[in-house]
């Protein structure tokens, strides 16, 4: 019925199926509705958040989707600015996975501060020492370069594309699409490094306290690092399951393959960095304060087996896997380092988020355990659900994969 | 410890907590809520709190001054115990204050207390992250008092909100008014008598445990309990600079102000 | 329609600047800032003239001097009044949310008649009526009308007392302190006369053998004062503090020495004491000390090691301290500030005569002629009353008055004590708040709140020297209320009974006149104090004695209930801003918490958490374990006042009330109810 909508030349399920299957993400849509409305109506007190944990599942939620969707800007980077053409056949992937990334991550924030209707003072008031102001800033800009990004996309669709004003203006930004990516990729850089500071500069929080290189303290440039290291193959991971889901050939596995050499590069430079830095925190910055390594864990939840899963299970192996040829370009290996190369990176966002403020750092205070309620997991749900809906429809009426047709020919 | 900047003040408000003196009678701890307008938590608040949100969660309790109970860790017989009240430290070097993205908490008024602003605050609580004292607060629910008992709220603190983190700022509207009463008087606002300007904790304290006064001026007790050698404060070695002292001849309460190494001895 | 580059540009630019020059965003932005700090539901504060006047607050046991802060009027809050000897300018956790009590959830609003299982408000006038008309009939008769007052240092027990004497009734008791225990031992068992003091003021070494000075004993308020005074920042101290108790609780945190005492062995640590400074050549001018004496030699310290559990040496260390020290003064009574027997009490006499430290304070000249005399009262044993009510072996009161106390919810078995109380024909509650015994009253009429009205404190027990200190009403009453006092001087009148005064103010004027104190300085916050001293002439009565002692085992599992002031009194449940005050290990939601050290639970085969049935004399409670080191092993400590089935939101229905299961016994020798470290059974549930 609609397939008039379509991208030319393409296939796509029936109607029916497809309003069912937006029926089914509503779900999780419309859940995570009622607890938004609850948030706004009584305030954030009905999460699981607390005076101990101030931040937590969301701050950990958007700190991953935000590394994750990093695909944006560095793939945008290496094609626009490195002139890395094969690129093309992904990029819209990694636009539109980097758009629902960080629009989720700001409405997340938008329930997660107290006061939503103040969330403008960032730019009124701004504190210019803060590396949250840096975020505030980095992140809203770059949420419009990525609105610029995806709207050619949008405007290219079949029929919009003949209406000759919008043409003229997708093709126009087209040509500009090199300084957007620019523009994008000096401000996802700073937020990427800004978010890392944001803990790095915590010096009354031994846990993710470290010094560093001019008003930087080393996280900025790990954060950096780690999200390039991942966004790649996240966007990767994202297309190999729209395969799955649809049936359908998307993107040349050549192209993945190129994506996880990108990721395994910047993951084996970040690891470098990462156990250089874990190494002179344990024996350095924190015998400084009087803490051991061994008093930063406690009990299973904040045990040790947290940091050896994010180094090395999902750190190292997924480094190794990505940059050794003969691994990545088989396509089972490629998505498994792709995805423990996510989850280490999750893991690392959670531990700097929870595990910093767990710590009790007063000696005669207490470990305590924080546990996300159904308040915190909705919205989160919500934004999963809202990056499906998004895709969902990208995907059948978008001409997001250049290489699709030609893939699929019979 | 990292580059951050520290502001001198010619007046340093400031408290010497005597330790060996301090019965945990919790006195302090009601004073402070009825005079900065602290509402008790609300029973009605545990349905949509979904956890207990009642004033036995410590961790959702506004407690601006708050006493810890700590103890040298052995068994009995061996067991000691003491109680140590914690207001906010009012850093030298406040971890909160740079944090802030909207300027809605600053050191820079003379006196050296950190102050918040409630209007301004947007309540990201990034200074709740970074204050290892715990001594930052959030609203999570608009305050609630007992049907009539919002008709006696104290004219020095105004109610806020939902949503805003809140702190001990040594009840700031006291250091206002003596500072009022000395223009009045005809002396000098910046170098306050002892005693002119006291905070409601001190002021109520049976045992005189909290003693305050400026730290910077030798006519005031706490310039030179803080110089005792008995004196110490809360993660020295973090840097950042507590105008709040604590006081005891006892080792393990001194050893229990800071993080040491196993071997280290304390300097 | 062709867009080049420059119409591109233009566009972009010119639509996000033409937007801001609308005023649309400047003034959402504005308003938002506004709306933001300034909804509706946001109590505003009301600001005018700053004001603070004088009282005495008795919300807490003893009474702190405080000087009410007024805005525009209103009371918000207190401090404390430095001109005034008994607190010096400190104020209990208590009596510093005083303001916000007035306006507590739970203030009854005004007299009201049981009517089934609800109430309905009545006047005072048909208040005044019902009871003239049910009075009328048992005048001259002994028993039948009996009054429960919570209040030991006001002249309103002189109405009070007096009315029922007026009546034919001697059915007055106090409720059980450690004052009611020093008087059964000092002014009953030993014929003494006055009170027991303790000069805190002037000791240069205190020991307490189980009183909890800093919490729970006398006026806590001064005991801090006193304590403090002598502990000064700059230079040495002055005074050494030596806790004696099974719990390292806030007076032992403080201490320079805990010497841990089983709660039932206390007595036999103190006869340990007196045999050890004996043995030293100690003596004192006390009848049948050398009988006594004798007595005190069975209590070597291996004995005392068994009945106490303190070791020989911490016990001769204890006495050596004692025989040094210029002015030691001994401190007897108990954790929870009742239930100890006369034994103990009488070897804290014995102490403190042999350290030439007996203080005796004389008796307040009555103002009420026709009233009892108040240390024959204090000594009378309410629990051993109820208890034969309730066994049937004592006649239930028609007419039971209870003046600001909470029998059924205070007294230790409280359930069955609240049993008791309910067999009285017509129970009658003055009380400012809906508490437990109000709830199960026939007739509840308010007392106004302690700001609100006349009152007074005569020599607060505990204290070195005779006070005498007056509250007056600082602010108008919230509620429908009438001063206690003037509703029975008003009941009297209509009975016939005559106390020879009108109003309650005439009482005080005649107190204070015949005290020789000044009324306005009084009234202006200043406390009387007097220097004169009682007579310290009683006498030791060994035999009794023996066999009370002879009753402490030492074995087996005790109970020590802790009272501890910030969660309020078996008078006041816990105020709302006091709740942050309570520990998560005394308290967590709904379930209270029991401390024990790691051996105790191990021996019970208990940790941290574990969810248990305490059950003692009849009854059980409901906690949870916390594992607290401080508590010695063989003694289960458990805090005092929660579990409150009355009262409002905030307080009801949290934790389990602990008197429940203080499980009381017969005090061989003397007959005194006793419940200090009772036997208390824990199973895991």
């Amino acid at each position: 019925m609609d397939s008039k909508l379509f991208p030319e030349g393409i296939e796509r399920c029936s109607l029916g199926k497809f309003l069912a299957w937006l029926a089914f993400i509503s779900l999780g849509l419309a859940w995570g509705a009622y607890a938004a409305g609850i948030i706004f109506w009584k305030g954030i007190g009905v999460t699981g958040l607390d005076n101990y944990f101030g931040f937590g599942l969301w701050i950990t939620f958007d700190l991953a989707v935000i590394a994750l969707g990093a695909g944006a800007f560095f793939t945008g980077f290496l094609k626009y600015i490195l002139k890395i053409d094969q690129l093309k056949n992904i990029i819209n992937l990694t636009v539109i996975v980097g758009f629902i990334c960080y629009s989720g991550a700001m409405l997340v924030l938008t329930l997660d501060i107290g006061q939503p209707i103040r969330a403008w003072f960032g730019y009124w008031h701004p504190n210019v020492h803060s590396m949250l102001t840096e975020v505030i800033f980095c992140i809203t800009c770059y949420c419009l370069v990525l609105v610029i990004e995806y709207l050619p996309l949008i405007l290219e669709q079949k029929q919009l594309n003949k209406i000759p004003f919008l043409h003229h203006l997708a093709h126009q930004m087209h040509v500009h699409m090199a300084l957007f990516a620019g523009i994008g990729t000096f401000l996802s850089t700073f937020h990427q490094g800004s978010l890392g500071g944001m803990y790095g500069v915590l010096f009354g929080r031994p846990y993710a306290f470290r010094e560093g290189f001019f008003i930087w303290p080393w996280t900025f440039f790990l954060f950096v690092l780690s999200a390039v290291g991942s966004g790649p193959v996240f966007t990767v991971l994202v297309c190999t399951f729209m395969e799955k889901l649809t049936g359908r050939k998307l993107v040349d596995f050549k192209v993945k393959a190129l994506m996880g050499k990108i990721a395994g590069t910047m993951l084996t430079v970040y690891m470098f960095f990462k156990l250089l830095d874990t190494w002179a925190w344990a024996v350095d910055v924190l015998p400084r304060m009087g803490l051991t390594f061994d008093q930063m864990f406690w009990g299973t939840v904040y045990g040790k087996w947290m940091l050896w899963t994010e180094l090395f299970i999902c750190g190292v192996i997924p480094a190794i896997m990505l940059i050794t040829p003969a691994i990545r370009n088989r396509p089972a290996l490629l998505y498994l380092a792709g995805i423990l190369d996510c989850l280490g990176i999750v893991i690392n966002r959670y531990v700097f988020t929870v595990q910093t403020i767990a710590l009790p750092v007063m000696p005669f205070d207490k470990w305590y355990v924080y546990v996300p309620n159904w308040a915190e997991w909705a919205p989160s749900v919500m934004i999963i659900a809202y990056g499906f809906l998004v895709m969902s429809l990208s995907y059948r009426y978008l001409p997001v994969f250049p290489q699709e047709k030609a893939l699929n020919a019979k | 410890m990292s580059g951050h900047a520290t502001k001198e003040f010619k007046v340093r408000w400031g408290m010497v907590i005597d330790v060996d003196k301090c019965t945990g009678c919790g006195a302090c701890m009601v004073a402070c809520q009825v005079e900065n307008n602290i509402a008790p938590a609300t029973p009605e608040m545990d349905a949509w709190a979904g956890v207990t949100h009642d004033a036995s969660n410590k961790l959702r309790t506004l407690t601006w001054m708050l006493v810890y109970e700590i103890n040298n860790k052995k068994a009995f017989p061996e067991y000691e115990a003491a109680y140590m009240p914690r207001p906010c430290m009012q850093c030298a070097s406040p971890a909160c204050v740079p944090v802030c993205p909207v300027v809605a908490t600053d050191k820079n008024e003379e006196g050296g207390i950190v102050s918040q602003v409630y209007p301004r605050c947007i309540g990201c609580r990034y200074c709740m992250a970074a204050c290892p004292y715990h001594a930052r607060y959030f609203n999570w629910f608009d305050p609630t008092w007992p049907t009539g008992m919002d008709k006696g709220l104290s004219p020095s603190t105004s109610v806020r909100p939902r949503g805003v983190v809140e702190k001990c700022n040594f009840c700031h509207t006291r250091f206002q008014q003596a500072k009022d009463k000395a223009r009045q008087d005809g002396g000098d606002p910046n170098n306050l008598p002892d005693g002119a300007y006291v905070t409601a904790c001190a002021e109520v304290c049976p045992t005189g445990a909290i003693v305050f006064g400026d730290l910077n001026n030798p006519e005031h007790k706490v310039h030179a309990l803080a110089h005792s050698k008995y004196a110490f404060r809360l993660l020295e070695k973090l840097g950042l600079g507590p105008q709040v002292y604590y006081y005891s001849k006892r080792e393990w309460v001194h050893r229990l102000g800071d993080n040491y190494l196993p071997n280290e001895k304390k300097a | 329609m062709g867009l080049d580059r420059r119409a591109f540009i233009k566009f972009v630019v010119g639509g996000a600047a033409g937007t801001l020059f609308t005023p649309i965003p400047w003034k959402l932005a504005d308003d938002a800032s506004i709306w933001s700090q300034n909804w509706s539901w946001i109590p505003r504060l009301k600001y005018g003239a700053l004001t603070a006047d004088a009282t005495y607050s008795k919300l807490c046991p003893a009474g702190c001097a405080v000087k009410v802060k007024k805005v525009a009027g209103i009371a918000y809050g207190v401090e404390g009044n430095s001109a005034n000897e008994l607190s010096k300018g400190g104020v209990c956790p208590l009596c510093a949310t005083g303001s916000q009590m007035l306006r507590s959830p739970s203030r009854v609003a005004g007299p009201m008649k049981k009517d089934g299982d609800k109430f309905k408000p009545i006047s005072w006038d048909e208040a005044e009526a019902l009871l003239a008309e049910k009075l009328k009939g048992l005048k001259g008769q002994d028993g039948k009308v009996a009054a429960i007052s919570g209040d030991l240092s006001g002249t309103a027990n002189e109405v009070l007392s007096g009315f029922l004497a007026g009546l034919g009734s001697k059915s007055y008791f106090y409720m059980p302190a450690d004052q009611t225990a020093m008087a059964k031992t000092w002014n009953g068992v030993m014929g003494g006369s006055g009170q027991i003091g303790y000069d805190l003021e002037e000791a240069d070494l205190i020991l307490c053998i189980g009183a909890d000075i800093m919490d729970a004993f006398g006026p806590v308020v001064r005991n801090q004062k006193a304590f403090a005074a002598k502990r000064p920042m700059e230079g040495d101290k002055a005074l050494t503090l030596v806790y004696a108790g099974p719990v390292r609780n806030r007076t032992a945190a403080v201490a320079d020495k805990w010497v841990a005492v089983r709660p039932d062995g206390a007595a036999a640590f103190a006869m340990g004491l007196v045999n050890l400074l004996a043995k030293s050549g100690k003596s004192a001018s006390l009848g049948g000390f050398s009988e006594f004496a004798d007595l005190a030699a069975k209590f070597g310290p291996e004995a005392v090691e068994k009945l106490a559990g303190v070791n020989a040496e911490a016990l001769k260390d204890v006495a050596k301290a004692l025989f040094t020290a210029k002015n030691p003064v001994v401190v007897v009574g108990t954790e929870p500030g009742q239930g100890a027997g006369v034994a103990l009490n009488a070897a804290g006499v014995a102490l403190n005569a042999m350290l030439g430290s007996l203080t005796v304070l004389p008796e307040f000249p009555k103002a009420v002629a026709s009233a009892p005399d108040r240390a024959g009262l204090l000594a009378k044993d309410l629990v051993g009353w109820l208890n034969a009510v309730d066994a049937g072996k004592a006649p239930a009161p028609e007419v039971l008055f209870v003046y600001e106390a909470n029998p059924a919810y205070a007294l230790p078995q409280a359930a069955n004590m609240a049993k008791a109380l309910r067999k009285a024909g017509t129970l009658v509650a003055f009380s400012t708040f809906m508490d437990e015994t109000a709830a199960l009253a026939d007739l509840v009429l308010p007392a106004p709140h302690p700001f609100e009205r006349l009152d007074d404190a005569q020599n607060p027990y505990g204290l070195g020297k005779a006070t005498y200190a007056l509250a007056t009403a600082v602010v108008a009453p919230e509620k429908d209320c009438k001063g206690t006092p003037d509703f029975i001087l008003g009941l009297s009148g209509k009975l016939g009974v005559d106390l020879g005064f009108g109003a309650f103010e005439d009482v005080l004027k005649a107190k204070v006149s015949a005290i020789g104190a000044d009324w306005d300085a009084l009234a202006g916050g200043a406390a009387y104090v007097s220097d004169k001293k009682g007579s310290a002439q009683a006498s030791l009565d060994a035999g009794a004695l023996s066999k009370a002692l002879a009753g402490i085992k030492g074995e087996g599992l005790v109970l020590v209930a802790q009272a501890h002031l910030n969660i309020g009194t078996g008078k006041l449940a816990t105020p709302p801003h006091n709740l942050p005050t309570i520990r998560d290990t005394e308290l967590y939601g709904k379930d209270v918490f029991v401390q024990m050290c790691s051996a105790t639970a191990k021996s019970l085969g208990v940790s941290e958490g574990s969810k248990v049935k305490l059950a003692a004399g009849g009854a059980d409670i409901s906690a949870r374990v916390s594992l607290y080191e401080g508590v010695m092993p063989g003694v289960v400590a458990a805090p005092l006042g929660l579990g409150r089935t009355a009262w409002d939101p905030y307080t009801k229905g949290k934790g389990d009330n602990v008197s429940k299961i203080l499980a009381v016994s017969a005090e061989p020798g003397t007959g005194f109810s006793v419940w200090a470290g009772s036997a208390v059974s824990v199973a895991k549930m």
